[in-house]
């Protein structure tokens, strides 16, 4: 604590210079982009799918969620995964996904809240994680301008689900695919950021670190697959 | 000061990576590969120049009004339940960090990249205590096994080529020899899986903190900070005081400029929120995060008025794929955590007169400002360094040819205070100089004056008649 008002002591003697002009005088809050008409999120979504492509991610399409699960199922039989994470929805019953998964003949794992003390659950169950071929999670919003999920992590919902499987899928509803990350952060809210964690995902992990040549999967998904959920209206 | 200021000589360091032709390819390739993806990236987004003077303005702001910025930040962090500490210096923060490993009996690091703990020399503080450090982000991985620094902010193992990795991970990890990036990257993700899923604690840089929500902003493209910060059951994040940011609606400001210019990306694979430890329940993320803040002569330079300009660096490390002086000698021939232009002028000041030189190493020729997506007048900078470190005692041991070479120029100095003296010197060296000059050049000067011409040519004065006439003829 003392280290602290020394700190500030020194800033202050620093600063005791003329001040430069507040950077937030001159903004204007962002807002996240009212999606009105149909013609606007359609665009969007092509946007989002494009920039997604262009970052190496696979886009499965703008589906209704009964079809979303049948391509998942389907991306189950071609990559012969056994194994399925389902993490708990925003706005999509993640128990259609489920169904399609057990019909394909893969293994399922829901995460759940773990109590406190059991701590070895909880390594049992990150370890569970990091053995399983495919992690399917639903975002809380999608970036159109750069093709990024941002999920917000919950009890059923763990950073380990978008992380630690080899494949992972990510959907998200239309209505909630925005223009840029500023919207995005708007759409949450200063108060859901100052209490929770989100990762931002824009493709699959990669690195260019040999040579600059880009490389998939260098420690998290070497695969994501996005998929938009247009629901029959 | 940090430890890892005093490695090697500058001068034999920089005239080694000059003559080393090989590393020149590697760093002309990596460097010239980047700029393209940063051209492509900037010329199709139309409002990058905008968000350039955003992210200025921001930072020109926070820095202005660093320490209410801090308190609130500090403030934040501690109400969503992490532990803030203030570092006036390396050894304060190391030691911390190592209090921190000692109560919660840690035995494994993983570290994500962090320029900030190279700075305070972190790992090896940790290593003599017996605490196994991994550092995970690929490039710091492939360094560590060759037991060297990063040459590069962004970049680490920049120096080397595939085959030497190769050649490495057979050697170190005992996997077949592969030059394929692919393979290679294969074998160090089955390799780091193991120890992340083992550690105990994770330390990452922070390379935003937002003060309105308490948010440590990370960024990166491999996974691996989001591991560090996620599996182990304790987390550290490390970062200097420059790194607050008043508003989360000032992120997305900052993320558009940066992944653009960093690595020719709209933006990084991952940005990572991180608010706390996990809440009751969640599976995942850390029991503890702490929150090391570091001043370390950072507060020095806020207080003075031009060397200020360099705290709004946002470490994309764009600077040095511009630089010539760079791309000729390496990063390891700056001897400093810091290479670079960016570390040219932050150097200096975090580590002393052991870098009291770097600010002479450039042409001034201001490609680093023009790319600097917070536009930091970095020749400004060197230029200000210079003088100090001219002015003051003169704390830099200079080879002999350069301290010939400064004692001319400080004649010649002198003597330019006689126009009509230097104009007539100028007529002699045109007479005596023209035998031995080719096209207005000489290559190699006689006697005292050998120094100068022995990494340099000297240009041929023009006699003065001559020079006045074709200044006439040009207006």
């Amino acid at each position: 604590m003392a280290e602290f008002h020394k700190l500030l002591a020194r800033l202050k003697g620093a600063l005791e210079k003329p001040q430069a002009p507040a950077a937030h005088e001159n903004h204007v809050p962002v807002t996240p982009v009212p999606v009105a008409s149909i013609a606007q999120r359609a665009e969007l979504a092509s946007s989002f799918a494009r920039e997604l492509e262009a970052v190496s991610g696979r886009f499965l399409g703008v589906l209704t969620a009964d079809e979303a699960a049948a391509r998942v199922a389907l991306l189950a039989r071609e990559t012969s995964a056994k194994s399925v994470a389902i993490g708990e929805g925003v706005t999509t019953k993640m128990s259609i996904f489920s169904a399609a998964l057990e019909t394909a003949g893969c293994a399922l794992m829901k995460p759940r809240g773990i109590d406190k003390g059991q701590e070895d659950a909880r390594a049992a169950m990150i370890a569970q994680f990091a053995a399983t071929d495919i992690g399917i999670a639903e975002a809380h919003y999608a970036i159109a301008s750069t093709g990024t999920f941002a999920v917000m992590t919950a009890e059923a919902r763990p950073s380990s689900l978008t992380l630690l499987p080899p494949i992972s899928v990510i959907i998200v509803h239309i209505d909630r695919v925005v223009s840029n990350l500023a919207a995005a952060v708007a759409g949450f809210g200063v108060d859901a950021i100052a209490t929770n964690r989100v990762s931002f995902i824009t493709g699959p992990s990669r690195t260019a670190d040999i040579e600059k040549r880009i490389v998939m999967g260098v420690h998290g998904p070497k695969m994501l697959c996005g998929a938009i959920i247009w629901p029959n209206e | 000061m940090a430890e890892v200021s005093h490695r090697g000589d500058f001068f034999e360091a920089s005239r080694a990576g000059v003559a080393d032709t090989e590393l020149r390819r590697k760093l002309e390739n990596a460097s010239g590969r980047h700029l393209e993806h940063v051209a492509e990236m900037r010329a199709e987004f139309p409002p990058f120049e905008a968000e350039r003077d955003a992210a200025r303005r921001i930072k020109q702001d926070t820095i202005a009004h660093l320490d209410e910025y801090l308190i609130a930040l500090k403030g934040k962090l501690e109400a969503n339940g992490c532990a803030v500490y203030f570092a006036a210096d390396a050894e304060q923060a190391r030691e911390y960090i190592l209090e921190v490993a000692k109560k919660n009996n840690v035995k494994r690091v993983v570290k994500g990249k962090s320029m900030t703990t190279e700075e305070i020399g972190l790992n090896n503080a940790l290593m003599r205590t017996g605490i196994e450090v991994t550092e995970t982000d690929l490039g710091e991985y492939i360094v560590q096994l060759r037991h060297e620094p990063p040459s590069h902010i962004i970049t680490p193992a920049i120096h080397l080529s595939k085959e030497d990795i190769g050649q490495l991970f057979a050697d170190k990890l005992h996997t077949p020899y592969t030059a394929e990036p692919e393979e290679l990257t294969a074998q160090a993700r089955e390799k780091l899986r193991s120890i992340f899923l083992g550690a105990e604690m994770g330390i990452t840089g922070v390379n935003f903190a937002v003060a309105e929500t308490g948010t440590l902003v990370v960024i990166e493209n491999e996974g691996n900070g989001r591991m560090s910060s996620t599996l182990p059951e304790v987390f550290v994040g490390v970062m200097g005081i420059e790194k607050v940011i008043p508003k989360l609606e000032d992120v997305s400001h900052f993320l558009e400029v940066l992944g653009r210019t960093a690595t020719g990306q709209k933006l990084t694979t991952y940005t990572n929120f991180i608010n706390g430890p996990r809440r009751k329940s969640e599976i995942d993320g850390p029991r503890e995060v702490h929150v090391v803040i570091l001043d370390n002569g950072r507060s020095a330079m806020l207080a003075d008025p031009v060397m200020r300009e360099a705290l709004y660096c946002i470490r994309c490390g764009a600077c040095l794929n511009v630089c010539p002086i760079y791309r000729r000698v390496g990063g390891h021939a700056y001897n400093s955590t810091y290479p670079g232009p960016i570390g040219s002028i932050i150097s200096p000041n975090l580590f002393g007169s052991a870098a009291g030189h770097l600010p002479f190493a450039s042409t001034l020729c201001g490609a680093c400002r023009d790319i600097c997506p917070v536009r930091i007048d970095i020749p400004r900078i060197l230029l200000h360094l210079r003088w100090k470190e001219t002015e003051g005692a003169g704390a830099i041991e200079w080879p002999r040819d350069a301290r010939r070479v400064r004692k001319g120029a400080q004649r010649f100095a002198k003597l330019a205070r006689y126009p009509r003296l230097v104009r007539a010197m100028g007529n002699i060296g045109s007479i005596v100089l023209r035998p031995i000059s080719h096209d207005g050049w000489v290559r190699r000067m006689p006697g005292a004056f050998r120094a100068w011409t022995k990494i340099r040519d000297f240009p041929r004065p023009r006699p003065h008649r001559a020079r006045k006439s074709s200044d006439t003829s040009a207006s």
